[in-house]
């Protein structure tokens, strides 16, 4: 059943802002950056003009808003921040902070790339690098996704206990405004539940958090917090599902496209999606059976999903839009992890494309098919430019 | 003689592991005391997080958050906000913090607090150095201290952080010191009763650190108090100064001979810190028109 | 529903789960230890505890604390040589605390609301005599009542008091004082005999037949006489006698100028005395003025009152010419002794003077009357020789007072009374007497937390104007006011008394101290040891103490 909503011309950063003002978080610190900042800027917009009650923190650095988030998050309040790039990378220290304090912070990431050399352009190595600071991963692929996904992250995240960042590319998706539909109020407040953790700074129940612990306890809460991320790919699955009845936008943490008999697929995330979505089409069209394999939710990595996908599938070309220095592509290094030791393992390639913002239009990922669909598997990864 | 009148509401509990003698577990006595019940502390990295906590165990009957070493004010602003979204805007929000976490690395989120008057009661336990590391300089180490990473003394002065955060104009900012239980806590009773950001900077003379005896803490912060080297004054509003004890009748030399960490001065370097004590006095005695 | 899991990384539970009392190797105790005024008063007397009661505004119980010790405070308020104030560890920061002032004020406010000695607990059938109504047996009377001893008091005057009355002039101790001290005591239930005297070994023989025990307080009532000298002669007067005609206030036949010879305190009540008959008066003394036996406030009064001294000097022979008595005289170098009351002088060849006057009353100091008892008691030098339980050679009969001792102060007579009836007591039935140990060291000043204590200059009773001094018998020192006397208690450090200032339990960084109604625990569990709670007590009555 597809529940009353409103069809709006949004850019991706105000899509996400809408979906703030619709789940109407408890607290949001935020500090400026670019290309993030038109998300801060709507959000201050709506409690300027009284239309959320959010309180609204506006702190001198990333640093400090993720300070305030966790904080907030463990007094019992649902909190939403956005950064983007090098405000990300501050606050690196607090994200290890967040999740070991089990804080359900919703967190939108611009994937930027990092300076040095300063530049403003779509790459995700900003969120990648984050991949073992023990938050869930989501990646979006245009504007309505990135709305539908900050409403669904706080389901995810506050039903285990796990910071949930969600990101979208800069530019692509940040600015490109396409038509949203932003659902009502009342459909997302019946979505989440209320969020009423177990633990919190209360001064009935006197209870502290973070005070020094010896060293199996330490181990302890690890074991507890894997146990947690083992149930986040059904979650993400049973979550997309549950939205989709309410929208018939359904998400999950993988989705693929054309796959079906397909001799090579495109393993990739964020907007190249979308670019690849017209590649396959057209290389379909070719005669070449191409299919893409979205990954939605990178951490934690669906793998056994990703073998069960790609399971008997000659070729697959993992595109990222980063890159580790040293080693390669990001996802493509996952991908090769998940695939491990298995039988029928496709050929795979790693291909870093558009690293830094550059442009990767269909034609090009229609040359990389062409080029590596039949090539025996690239032991290194490999630059498209 | 002046009795000490705070009452001790069981705040604060036995078996925490502050050093024998540590009079920051005094002031914390005080504080947690003159607070009350209706309050949530965040602690950053500092001999007080090591004092409240050791998982399972809480010396402090309030909930405490622990924090990151430069995270104070921005986390006490977090638990702030969010009580008041939670309707319970009258709780009162304690921060915790060594000299480390306020005059250095978590100077940068205190001033974004202060700037924004975030309703806050932040106090800093003032060792004047990274005492729970072992003794390293701060930029609140005063000069000519040994510490671990200045051996030969620290050649700078230490910073005036009262008057840093005065200048953000917050309503209140004050100094206390252990030897005055009376007026830390009448201080605490006040700062409480404000809102918006409010700073009390607490002399804790360390006794590993500085050099001094299990028994003397409260006497080194005493002579630091009358020999005007840690004046106790008021600053309400960024402007108006109040001296809360207003005769120097301390020697200064005395302070610093009791201590290891100034066991090498010599006479000039004496003197200097004497005048040092004696302008800082003055400047702040006029401004409290005494 | 949001379902958060489990997780362990909340506290659960208080420290106090922790037992930090086994980081510890001393512990505080709490001790009230002797202050130094105490140590150094003859009577033993709690005067930290009962200053502070003076402070605190309970002057009944001030008093009880007072005379558990002495049953006196009015007379040694006014005459006692003090040497209390001497150690007092208030001198070091500014003045010592003026502990006989107050004594006097508690002691008048007792005479004045007429509070009375509880009646004794316990009824003895055990019986003793006191012989002697001075201030040694009148304190022997008391402590032994108070033990319910059945008491007689045997007297050869016709009234008590013994030196107290017939020695001490008027403008010092007011009469009134006198009997109504005494009388307290009485009324205890005292069998007084006046005009009885135990003139010889069979009478005391006798007495103690009579007796369980006999307390011998005689004191020392005989003048020393002054060699080369004519008691004899009408222009000399024994100062024993003078004093006492003239505290019967009788008139004084001497002429108009007066010598009187010796430094002792009895030489200046003497000298005072005569001047208030309206003669000018010479003090003659062997000492030289800084070395005066007598105490310095008197020497300081009688100069104020016009006395003159002539010091470090001595009186080799007479002449006489009609009412002009010349006294030839020769200055000495005087070399004090190791015990008191030893010297050796050595006149000055050239240096010899004389003196003129019409009179003089020798005042070198007074014996015992030993002899009348030599086949019963031994004694030694020129006192009866006792044990150190203060009793005599034979057994059950004790002495005390002048009689036994060369420590001649009046407040020195009252504690051996004192002692003596503890240690009658002790003999004759099992009775309990707590007294701190005498091991126990006095608080030194060192202990002492002076930031607690500010500066503040002593409050002194007043002396009234010489001119009218000079006119009457009237006292001399003027009681302190109510105000006053609240004040200067306020001064008082308590040395090693427990004041219950919360200090020690409020500055405890481990909340280790735990209030009681009146004093304090330390938990043992907790107590780090630390020693902030000794180093913050004002009053210097907690102590660490090392454990195994």
């Amino acid at each position: 059943m597809n529940a009353i909503s409103n069809k709006m011309l949004l850019s991706g950063n105000h899509a996400v802002s809408w979906a703030v003002k619709l789940v109407e978080p408890d607290v949001a610190p935020v500090y400026p950056i670019t290309p993030q900042t038109p998300i801060l800027e709507k959000i201050t917009e709506f409690e300027g003009r009284g239309e959320i009650t959010t309180e609204l923190v506006t702190p001198e650095s990333e640093h400090s808003a993720m300070s305030a988030c966790i904080s907030a998050s463990l007094t019992g309040a649902r909190v939403f921040t956005a950064t983007s790039s090098q405000g990300l990378l501050l606050m690196h220290e607090l994200l290890h902070y967040a999740s070991g304090a089990r804080a359900p912070i919703v967190m939108f990431n611009v994937n930027r790339t990092p300076a040095s050399p300063w530049g403003f352009w779509p790459d995700q190595l900003d969120s990648l690098s984050q991949r073992d600071t023990g938050w869930i991963q989501l990646y979006s692929e245009n504007p309505q996704e990135s709305l539908d996904s900050v409403i669904q992250g706080y389901r995810i995240a506050e039903a285990v206990g796990i910071p949930t960042m969600i990101s979208h590319d800069a530019f692509y998706v940040s600015h490109a405004l396409e038509v949203v539909e932003v659902p009502e109020k009342q459909m997302v407040s019946d979505f989440l539940p209320d969020y009423e953790p177990e633990n919190v700074l209360d001064v009935e129940a006197g209870r502290s958090f973070g005070a020094p612990i010896d060293q199996m306890t330490w181990n302890r809460s690890r074991q507890e917090l894997a146990g947690s991320f083992a149930k986040v790919e059904d979650l993400v699955n049973e979550t997309g599902e549950a939205y989709g009845k309410l929208t018939s936008r359904p998400y999950g943490a993988l989705e693929e496209y054309r796959t079906d008999d397909a001799e090579v697929v495109i393993v990739t995330m964020g907007s190249m999606c979308g670019t690849t979505r017209v590649a396959v089409d057209t290389l379909r069209e070719q005669g070449i059976a191409a299919g893409l394999l979205k990954v939605r939710l990178f951490k934690p990595l669906p793998s056994a999903s990703l073998r069960k996908a790609l399971e008997g599938v000659p070729c697959a070309i993992v595109l990222d839009r980063n890159y580790s220095p040293g080693m390669g592509g990001i996802l493509h290094q996952e991908l090769k992890s998940a695939l491990y030791g298995m039988n029928d393992a496709p050929r795979l390639h790693g291909i870093m494309a558009g690293v830094g913002g550059v442009n990767v239009p269909p034609e090009k990922i229609e040359s990389l098919v062409t080029k590596y669909k039949d090539a025996p598997t690239s032991v290194e990864p490999q630059w498209a430019e | 003689m002046e009795q000490i009148n705070y009452t001790d509401e069981g705040q604060f509990f036995s078996g925490h592991v502050a050093c024998a003698g540590c009079v920051e577990a005094v002031s914390l006595r005080v504080i947690l005391n003159t607070v009350g019940p209706d309050a949530v502390a965040v602690v950053p990295p500092s001999c007080t997080a090591v004092i409240c906590g050791g998982y399972p165990f809480s010396s402090v009957k309030i909930p405490v958050y622990h924090t990151t070493l430069e995270s104070g004010a921005a986390s006490a602003t977090g638990v702030k906000r969010a009580l008041v979204k939670k309707g319970k805007p009258d709780t009162t929000v304690l921060c915790l913090a060594g000299d480390g976490g306020t005059y250095d690395i978590g100077l940068q989120a205190l001033s974004s607090a202060a700037e924004r008057n975030e309703d806050i009661l932040y106090i800093c336990f003032d060792n004047e150095g990274y005492m729970n590391t072992g003794g390293q300089k701060s930029s609140s180490t005063p000069v000519n201290a040994v510490t671990g990473s200045t051996p030969a003394g620290k050649s700078t002065k230490k910073k005036n952080m009262i008057e840093i955060l005065a200048a953000h104009r917050i309503p209140y900012v004050a100094t206390a010191s252990p030897s005055d239980l009376n007026d830390m806590a009448a201080k605490v009773k006040k700062a409480q009763g404000m809102k918006g950001t409010k700073v009390i900077i607490i002399l804790i003379p360390c006794l590993p650190g500085w050099g001094v005896a299990d028994n003397s803490a409260v006497k080194i912060a005493r002579m630091a108090v009358e020999s005007g080297v840690f004046p106790l004054f008021e600053i309400e509003g960024g402007l108006d100064y109040t001296m809360n004890y207003s005769s120097k009748n301390g020697s200064v030399k005395e302070y610093l001979s009791v201590q290891k960490r100034f066991r090498h001065l010599n006479e000039d370097q004496i003197s200097s810190i004497e005048n040092d004590v004696d302008e800082d006095w003055q400047r702040i005695a006029d401004k409290a028109g005494v | 529903m949001t379902q958060q899991p489990p997780t362990p990384l909340w506290t659960n539970d208080t420290s106090e789960a922790r037992m930090t009392g086994t980081w510890r190797s001393a512990m505080p105790n709490y001790k009230n230890l002797p202050s130094p005024c105490r140590g150094a008063c003859p009577v033993g007397g709690r005067i930290a505890e009962w200053i502070r009661e003076i402070e605190l505004g309970d002057y009944k119980k001030a008093w009880t604390i007072l005379a558990d010790n002495n049953p006196f405070p009015s007379i040694a308020g006014r005459i006692c040589h003090h040497p209390c104030e001497t150690d007092c560890n208030r001198n070091q920061l500014d003045e010592t605390v003026g502990i006989c002032n107050l004594e006097r004020f508690v002691g008048d406010l007792a005479l004045k609301e007429n509070w009375s000695f509880p009646a004794p607990t316990v009824s003895r059938d055990t019986s003793i005599a006191v012989v002697g109504g001075g201030p040694a047996g009148l304190s022997a009377c008391y402590q032994l009542r108070r033990l319910g001893f059945k008491v007689s008091l045997y007297e050869y005057q016709k009234q008590l008091g013994g030196l107290l009355r017939y020695g001490i002039p008027a403008y010092r101790l007011e009469k009134k004082i006198l009997d109504g001290e005494i009388q307290r005591i009485i009324d205890m239930g005292v069998d007084v005999h006046l005009n009885a005297e135990v003139g010889s070994a069979e009478a005391l023989k006798e007495l103690h037949e009579k007796h369980d025990a006999v307390y011998l307080a005689t004191g020392a009532s005989r003048s020393k006489n002054l060699p080369g000298l004519d008691y004899s002669q009408s222009w000399v007067m024994d100062s024993a006698d003078f004093l006492a005609e003239t505290n019967a206030e009788m008139a004084c036949d001497l002429g108009k100028d007066l010598v009187v010879i010796g430094g002792g305190s009895a030489a200046m009540d003497v000298a005072r005395t005569a001047r208030r008959l309206g003669r000018n008066v010479t003090v003659l003394t062997l000492e030289p003025e800084d070395k005066l036996p007598a105490h310095e406030v008197e020497v300081v009064e009688a100069k104020e009152e016009e006395i003159t001294f002539v010091s470090g000097a001595m009186m080799q022979s007479v002449e006489v010419n009609g009412e002009q008595i010349t006294l030839k005289c020769i200055r000495v170098e005087f070399l004090q002794g190791e015990a008191r009351g030893q010297f050796t002088i050595n006149p000055i060849p050239g240096s010899e003077f004389e003196l003129v006057t019409n009179g003089v009353i020798p005042s070198i100091g007074q014996d015992a009357d030993l002899s009348r008892w030599q086949d019963l008691l031994n004694s030694e030098g020129p006192v009866i020789s006792t044990d150190k339980q203060w009793q005599t050679s034979t057994p059950g009969i004790f002495a005390g007072g002048d009689v036994a001792s060369m420590d001649r102060f009046v407040t020195q007579a009252i504690g051996m009374g004192k002692e003596a009836a503890f240690a009658i007591a002790r003999q004759l039935a099992p009775v309990s007497n707590e007294t701190s140990s005498p091991d126990d060291p006095m608080v030194p000043y060192s202990v002492i937390n002076t930031s607690y204590h500010s500066t503040l200059r002593r409050h002194l009773a007043a002396n009234s104007e010489v001119e009218a001094r000079l006119q009457t018998f009237d006292e001399v020192q003027q009681p302190l006011s109510h105000d006053e006397a609240v004040a200067e208690a306020s001064r008082c450090f308590s040395c090693g008394t427990c004041i219950l200032c919360d200090n020690c339990y409020l500055y405890c960084p481990d909340m280790a101290i735990i209030k009681l109604e009146d004093g304090y625990e330390v938990k043992d569990d907790y107590c780090k040891g630390c020693g902030l709670c000794v180093a913050e007590c004002p009053t210097g009555s907690i102590a660490m103490q090392e454990e195994k």
